[in-house]
């Protein structure tokens, strides 16, 4: 107000007076109270089911007959850059290893692990995936350590489903802690 | 028998001074709650104007929160700096908040009612003071030494800071405030809170004969609550949080206390100045009416909170003492020639 | 009855607050100590039937003037103005004039023609706002203006003091 020098005419002269735009700014205000609000309620009631190319935990497939595509290879193991990933294979008394190999131990150390994907860059067999699993926070370093069998199980999200949505969710807790469960038959996006 | 009780002097004083001390007593506890959900309100109202939900999971839909926020802050750890006055430190949290209470020892609520069983009339104020508005006016500019003495005592840069900018901010406004007032009571022609309201009843509300009066008395009013556009004194931008930066556990809890029960004085206020108190249409009892038309007062406050930026100092007192305060003149001016 | 009561407690607070004002070493718990001598002359006011003077009193004295001493006494340093001796040598001879002044004013104040005149049967009024001001528009109407005429004066003056050279 001190040392500008506008040139008003009485139009703005007349709506400073009568605060028109402070009033403009209140009804914008106004709008977006009852517009539709953007937050995702997750744990409670929704959960973001992330895309199919989400680096999330690990996860060792099996082909069509049920047979782990797992070899044994320790690629995985040699391309990790922070080392998390342990491979032994199924070894037989000649030492030479199995005509049909697959892994005797395959662990890894989710503390360790960066989500950087090069395993399963580095996998022959595409047995190695990394998934779409997020919630791995626990209260037990024990229990950031997966092992094959753990890894081999069906995962909560299908490969099939596309993602990318906010599906309904409920929060369950028990003695291992707490999980949030998606319901994928109601979903939504927002934007 | 219960008739002759009841007609003894000496009982019907003891019900007089039971029944203020009940109203007393009811007045300071529904004042002392208000804030619980006026937090959650302005906080629901700021997640709904920036498209969020606000507090919603302790409860259904986060009515709970206040009540958590409470818990919290009384078993936080009360802490005292090193270096402070620790005597002011205590005091002037209580020092701001008996101003802001007892301004409404005068507040009228609405006009008399009988209280069934006992068929006794009670008014729905504590007292009609003859210095009714300047009472008010009085009490209210006291609340200032809580924060002027917070902000000193901590013995912090930023809440001198504050406490300084919050003493000049209060007297600048306080003027403006008491002359768009002093419209009120020339047209009203008493200085009684409960004679302005019954003079302004069957609509002849007084935004209507006074609209300069009101626009100076809003804006003053939101610089005198320290309210945004005027919340200079704890502007968390430039000064961390103002005069309560030192504060913890009760005593900052006491401080936000005072704060919202400066807002709603001041709503009640303006209801009372300017929208005719408890007069409405006739479906609804005069206090229905009341509550709802502070209710609105308070949520446009909360409603500006959200929508405008914060003013610069020198804008502050530019607006104070070069535009506010020359225009209630005018309105005094004004208002003498249409009355004479 | 019961007003004695009041009037004894408020005037007790009132002289206790007073003697804080210049006892206390913290400048600003002096200032507070005034705000509560200041409220207290305001509550003594009420017993005397003049709401508006006790209302003026905490609007004008407590409301605005030490709001600004206060404003400028936090500018101050504090620990070095709690150091100072507020008199120099000479305690007993202060002492001594004090009880003289004490002395004077009692005999003055009992011995002259005001002692038995209350203040409202001077005035005449009830102290009711529209009494007050029919008077000072009327009747007082010449000191009034003076007043504010002197206050305008010194409003004036102080800009004029505090206004910076312009070259």
């Amino acid at each position: 107000m001190n040392g500008n020098h506008y040139n008003l005419n009485l139009k703005d002269i007349l709506k400073k007076v009568f605060f028109v735009d402070l009033i403009q700014g209140l009804f914008i205000t106004f709008n977006y109270t009852f517009s539709k609000t953007i937050t995702l309620r997750y744990p409670d009631e929704e959960k973001w089911i992330p895309y199919r190319r989400f680096r999330g935990l690990h996860t060792l497939n099996r082909n069509k007959e049920g047979k782990e595509l797992c070899v044994g290879c320790e690629l995985c193991q040699k391309s990790c850059p922070t080392q998390c990933i342990t491979v032994v294979p199924m070894q037989d008394k000649t030492g030479k290893g199995i005509a049909d190999r697959i892994a005797y131990r395959w662990e890894i150390n989710l503390l360790r692990c960066m989500f950087c994907g090069l395993c399963e860059d580095a996998c022959p067999t595409e047995a190695l995936k990394l998934g779409r699993e997020y919630e791995l926070a626990n209260t037990s370093m024990q229990r950031s350590l997966w092992t094959k069998e753990e890894l081999l199980a069906a995962q909560e999200i299908p490969v099939e489903f596309d993602g990318g949505v906010i599906v309904r969710a409920r929060l369950e807790r028990d003695d291992k802690g707490l999980k949030v469960i998606p319901d994928m038959s109601v979903q939504k996006r927002w934007w | 028998m219960f008739e002759l009780f009841i007609s003894n002097p000496l009982v019907l004083m003891m019900i007089e001074v039971l029944v203020i001390c009940i109203k007393v007593v009811v007045v300071t506890l529904v004042v002392f709650s208000l804030p619980l959900p006026l937090t959650y309100i302005e906080r629901k109202v700021a997640g709904h104007i920036q498209v969020r939900l606000g507090p919603y999971r302790v409860g259904p839909h986060g009515i709970l929160q206040p009540l958590a926020d409470m818990i919290k802050l009384i078993f936080k750890e009360d802490i005292i700096p090193y270096k402070a006055d620790p005597w002011l430190f205590k005091i002037a949290p209580i020092i701001a908040m008996v101003p802001a209470f007892a301004v409404f020892a005068t507040i009228p609520f609405g006009e008399k009612v009988t209280i069934p069983f006992i068929d006794k009339e009670v008014t729905l104020y504590i007292s009609d003071m003859d210095t009714g508005i300047l009472y008010v006016l009085a009490i209210a500019g006291l609340s200032v030494y809580g924060i002027i003495l917070g902000g000193w005592a901590s013995n912090s840069k930023y809440a001198l800071l504050g406490g300084l900018r919050s003493s000049a901010q209060m007297i600048s406004y306080e003027l403006a405030l008491s002359f768009a007032c002093i419209g009120v009571v020339m047209v009203v022609n008493s200085l009684s809170l409960v004679d302005i309201v019954r003079a302004q009843s069957g609509w002849h509300w007084n935004i209507l004969y006074q609209p300069l009066g009101f626009v100076i008395f809003a804006i003053a009013g939101l610089a005198e609550i320290n309210r945004i556009p005027f919340d200079l004194p704890e502007d968390e931008g430039t000064l961390g949080a103002g005069y309560h930066a030192e504060y913890s556990s009760m005593r900052f809890a006491f401080f936000m206390l005072t704060e919202y029960v400066a807002m709603v004085s001041m709503s009640v206020l303006m209801v009372i100045l300017f929208f005719g108190g408890w007069d409405g249409p006739g479906f609804l009892p005069g206090i229905v009416w009341f509550l709802i038309k502070v209710a609105f007062i308070i949520y446009v406050i909360i409603w500006t909170r959200f929508t405008y930026p914060r003013y610069r100092y020198d804008q502050l007192m530019t607006i104070g003492w070069k535009i506010l305060l020359p225009l209630s003149l005018l309105n005094i001016l004004i208002t003498g020639l249409v009355v004479i | 009855m019961t007003e004695q009561i009041f009037f004894f407690i408020f005037a007790a607070l009132a002289v206790g607050s007073a003697i804080a004002v210049v006892s206390l070493r913290n400048p600003v718990h002096s200032v507070i100590s005034l705000m509560v001598c200041f409220l207290q002359m305001a509550a003594l006011f009420v017993l005397l039937r003049s709401p508006f003077i006790a209302v003026v009193q905490v609007f004008v004295y407590v409301g605005a003037v030490l709001v600004l001493f206060l404003f400028v006494i936090m500018m101050l340093d504090i620990h070095k103005a709690s150091m100072e001796r507020f008199v120099s040598g000479g305690q007993l001879g202060v002492i001594g004039l004090l009880v003289v002044l004490v002395i004077e004013m009692v005999l003055i104040v009992s011995k002259s023609k005001l002692a038995g005149i209350s203040v409202a049967s001077v005035t005449h009024l009830d102290g009711s706002v529209r009494e007050i001001g029919e008077a000072l528009f009327t009747k007082y109407i010449l000191p009034f203006e003076v007043v504010s005429f002197i206050l305008l004066v010194a409003l004036l003056g102080a800009i004029v003091m505090g206004r910076k050279e312009v070259k």
